[in-house]
């Protein structure tokens, strides 16, 4: 018999971090990409999760991702992270633009015990592939962020993004955003500061608008996403 | 209602199809096809705030430390009652191409410990500190004047106060070539001509004066302004003067009558003025923060080429750029601060850096494709500063300056190595920050030679 379990897969919870922590990883490059914060050339292709997934060739955002999944990894192994959120502001005012909150439940039982959980593979990167589509056509009702040209666009409102086949829209994405994002992690209050973070205020959006996307779990972590924005006065009627 | 109507009623429901009556259809999520999930909606308090009338909380913070303790502990619990901490990661810059700022310099320290494998750009090094400082005293801290010019013969010609030196780079020999008596007339601009056979020396008080520096003789009286003359620029053997009086003159100084023509177009102060390196364009800004472009073989009062009205200050920074022969850099006074590229071929702006400081002189590096920017007076940073980008992705590679107050004016050795920055300090002082001219440089270590660097500035 092979050595792999068959059908059903054991999940422990060191993998199960590791799935996590990689998820946000890819899900922080698709934002990085679909929102223009960095230029597109910067980026290539990868295949994951049955998707081509875009990764940033930056030398300096790499290593800042790959760092920052270290630590969140770490700390999903240690039960202690309740949520991550990406948050994209405008370099310009400092003002929050955009938050993706990646909220994150923890079975307590298998921090404690040390037990293992069964879920196949393949259920959770369908899931994973789920939200990254989302991510993907969020872009369909996200208001522009390229300042300071304001670039035409219709709303779409909150209708569910899979529905979103027979839309075409095309932004000028070639419009570099002259932004800046920044990753914040909501930890239990008994972890201490790493190094190479520092505490923060939550930088909120006043009166956002929200999006709840769809979520994954691994029986172990159960991650929702949602992201939050800036009301743009387009939509103010 | 008699009986048999009601007997009418019932008989006719049993008609109807039974469908209508059952319980609407079930869909797999909680909510509606408009909002898919209403799980973040809080209706309750959506619904008393748009009902609610009350005028808004007067929030004084009149509350003992106590009580706020209390209020940050139960502010910290999220939804499900679990106290939280957060924390946003500093652990290393997000681009290696963000220009170097205060903020990141921290972040790029403990980046150090972690990158190992980042790539590491070699790059030559930039001198800490001057090579030469001169004592400049009477230096008129002036922003408009153009007191300095580096002549190809190799003499620095600085106005000091009523007085004019000349300082002779290659034995340091001083000179003094005049003096203004009185005591309300000194010279505003000085420039050499191409052939450094003459200096053009503008005043305060309106007139503009040829002198030969072999025989420290004056050659010409120049007339025609009303105003002081704070910029002059030459171009062969038309000496272009602009005024106080918002008039631009073109001299001819070979011809009896000098006066070859006279634009009236600025609406304050004409305080830059250029010649393109081919010598077919004029660049000039003014007071009134307007940047014009003429093209050398037509222009009159309403013929310009351009009008560039981008910057919030007063234009008096300007450089044609020596390897690309369209190309204008623009530096803004101190409400704009920002270094902008021109295409002035089309007269568009191809990019624009904000320095946060008013900027006094731009010089463009002949050996490394950068440009330095000279500061005066910020609210946030760059003061009295040297800053060098690198051209043409505007990156800042690095700063310099010890000056106490702010630099007034920057002019560059006719060899393109050093550049000399007059600072309201009274002190000239000479940095080595454009070598070396060879394309062989010495190849540093790009942190090494950022991390020493950074420590001057943190100084």
């Amino acid at each position: 018999m092979a050595s792999r379990s068959v059908a059903k897969d054991i999940i422990t919870l060191r993998g199960s971090a590791a799935i996590v922590s990689e998820f946000f990883g890819y899900a922080a490059n698709s934002i990085l990409y679909n929102r223009g914060v960095y230029p597109e050339e910067s980026f290539a292709k990868v295949k994951k999760y049955g998707l081509p997934m875009l990764l940033t060739q930056d030398e300096g955002v790499k290593s800042f991702i790959s760092n920052l999944t270290a630590q969140l990894s770490e700390w999903l192994e240690a039960g202690k992270l309740q949520r991550v959120v990406l948050v994209i502001m405008s370099k310009a005012s400092n003002e929050v633009l955009e938050r993706w909150n990646f909220s994150i439940e923890t079975d307590g039982e298998v921090v404690e015990k040390g037990v293992s959980r069964e879920k196949s593979d393949k259920e959770i990167m369908r899931e994973i592939q789920a939200i990254m589509r989302q991510i993907a056509s969020s872009i369909t009702y996200l208001p522009c962020l390229d300042e300071p040209f304001s670039c035409p666009h219709t709303s779409f409102g909150h209708g569910s993004s899979s529905s979103a086949g027979g839309f075409i829209v095309s932004l000028p994405l070639d419009v570099l955003f002259t932004g800046v994002f920044d990753v914040l992690a909501y930890t239990d209050t008994d972890v201490a500061v790493p190094f190479t973070w520092i505490e923060s205020d939550p930088k909120l959006i006043a009166n956002p608008q929200m999006v709840k996307l769809h979520s994954f779990d691994t029986k172990i972590h159960k991650v929702d996403t949602l992201v939050s924005y800036k009301n743009d006065e387009w939509d103010e009627q | 209602m008699d009986e048999s109507a009601r007997w009418r009623l019932l008989q006719s429901d049993w008609y109807s199809p039974r469908r209508l009556h059952d319980s609407p259809v079930r869909y797999d999520f909680p909510g509606d096809r408009f909002i898919p999930n209403r799980s973040l909606m809080d209706l309750d308090r959506a619904h008393g705030l748009l009902t609610n009338r009350t005028a808004p909380f007067n929030a004084t913070s009149s509350f003992n430390e106590a009580y706020r303790q209390k209020l940050i502990e139960n502010l910290t619990l999220d939804s499900q009652g679990r106290p939280f901490k957060i924390m946003v990661f500093r652990g290393s810059p997000k681009s290696s191409q963000k220009p170097i700022r205060f903020v990141d310099e921290l972040r790029q320290e403990v980046a150090s410990i972690f990158d190992n494998d980042c790539k590491q750009t070699p790059y030559r090094c930039i001198p800490k500190g001057e090579k030469r400082v001169l004592d400049a005293p009477k230096l008129r801290n002036d922003y408009y004047a153009n007191i300095m010019s580096w002549g190809k013969n190799n003499i620095l010609a600085v106005a000091l106060g009523p007085e004019l030196y000349l300082w002779n780079s290659e034995d340091q020999r001083v000179h003094k070539l005049l003096q203004v008596p009185g005591g309300n007339d000194w010279p505003t601009s000085v420039t050499w001509s191409e052939d450094a056979r003459t200096l053009a020396v503008g005043y305060m008080c309106s007139s503009l004066q040829l002198w030969d520096v072999e025989s420290s003789k004056l050659i010409r009286n120049l007339e025609g302004h009303s105003g002081r003359i704070a910029s002059t620029a030459w171009n062969g053997r038309i000496l272009t003067s602009g005024s106080r009086d918002k008039s631009i003159i073109n001299h001819d100084v070979r011809a009896a009558n000098n006066l070859a023509s006279c634009i009236k177009r600025h609406a304050d102060e004409v305080c830059g003025l250029k010649w393109s390196t081919e010598g077919n364009r004029l660049a000039s800004g003014g007071n009134e923060n307007l940047l014009y472009i003429w093209e050398a073989s037509k222009m009159s009062s309403s013929k310009f080429l351009h009008r560039l009205s981008d910057h919030c200050a007063a234009v008096k920074a300007l450089a044609w750029c020596p390897y690309q022969y369209n190309v204008l850099a623009s530096g803004g006074g101190l409400s704009d601060g920002c270094i902008k590229i021109w295409n002035t071929q089309k007269g568009v702006c191809i990019n624009s850096i904000e320095t946060k400081a008013q900027i006094c002189g731009l010089e463009w590096n002949r050996h490394h494709k950068e440009i330095l920017s000279g500061h005066g007076y910020s609210i946030r940073e760059n003061q009295n500063k040297l800053c060098l980008w690198k051209y043409p992705s505007m990156t800042k590679v690095g700063e310099l300056g010890n000056h106490k107050s702010r630099i007034i004016n920057l002019c560059q050795s006719p060899d393109g190595l050093t550049v000399i920055s007059a600072g309201a300090d009274e002190t000239l002082r000479f940095w080595d920050v454009f070598g070396p001219p060879t394309a062989g440089n010495l190849m540093v270590s790009d942190l090494q030679g950022l991390l020493s660097f950074r420590t001057s500035v943190l100084r």
